[in-house]
């Protein structure tokens, strides 16, 4: 996960690794999955990683829904 | 897993994870052991553990923790600057993370993933306070930890 001064360096970056574009975050959007994804202390003895259904949450919190976000296991 | 094994994993989390957000890199296995007075053998065990439990991901020879996520043990291009202490993040999200995890303003310094223009965000009270751009997932959800270190 990099980060890129516009969507355009984001192309150009694509096509030097010849790679397909995956998904583009805004910062706000960047910054509400990090709080949502590390907020929860991990020294607690009760924390745990989320569950699939709770990371689904925080990712369409953050307005990441769709194929590319679909974390659930191949059937 | 038994009771014990679990007790133990917690209290190494707990341990690494205190250590790390006082001073921003994770301990050695060996300051692991001596901090929770358990034998080298019985913390690389745990380590291995919750390293498959994808808390931790360790450095494939040593065994010794790469990433107490969200910070790095090595430095990255992702450089947070807190006003006691800078530390690494594995990428963008996990350099927010720092600053999420720790609730502290923070200044992250990076650069451009194509230009190498530096690029430098603030987060102020928690929320963002300066910075331009944008962050690119290379990876489907589904696929990040097939390479975590490359993703």
């Amino acid at each position: 996960m990099l980060l890129f001064r516009s969507e355009e360096h984001v192309d150009r970056w694509c096509k030097v690794w010849k790679m397909e574009q995956g998904a583009i975050l805004t910062l706000d959007q960047q910054w509400h999955l990090a709080q949502a994804w590390y907020s929860p202390d991990r020294r607690n003895p009760l924390w745990r990683r989320k569950t699939v259904d709770e990371t689904e949450v925080a990712l369409a919190a953050a307005g990441l829904t769709g194929p590319f976000w679909n974390v659930r296991p191949p059937a | 897993m038994n009771q014990s094994t679990d007790d133990l994993d917690r209290r190494v989390r707990r341990l690494v994870y205190d250590v790390t957000l006082r001073r921003g890199t994770p301990p050695t296995l060996a300051a692991t052991a001596d901090g929770l007075d358990t034998s080298p053998q019985q913390i690389a065990a745990s380590f291995q553990r919750l390293a498959a439990g994808r808390v931790f991901v360790l450095a494939p020879d040593s065994g010794e923790i790469l990433m107490a996520n969200p910070f790095s043990a090595v430095p990255t291009p992702f450089l947070v600057e807190f006003e006691d202490y800078a530390c690494y993040g594995n990428c963008i999200w996990d350099a927010m993370g720092t600053v999420a995890m720790r609730g502290r303003d923070a200044r992250i310094k990076t650069s451009c993933g194509d230009c190498g223009a530096p690029m430098e965000l603030r987060i102020v009270s928690q929320a963002l306070h300066s910075g331009h751009g944008v962050a690119h997932y290379a990876l489907p959800a589904r696929r990040w930890w097939d390479d975590i270190v490359f993703n």
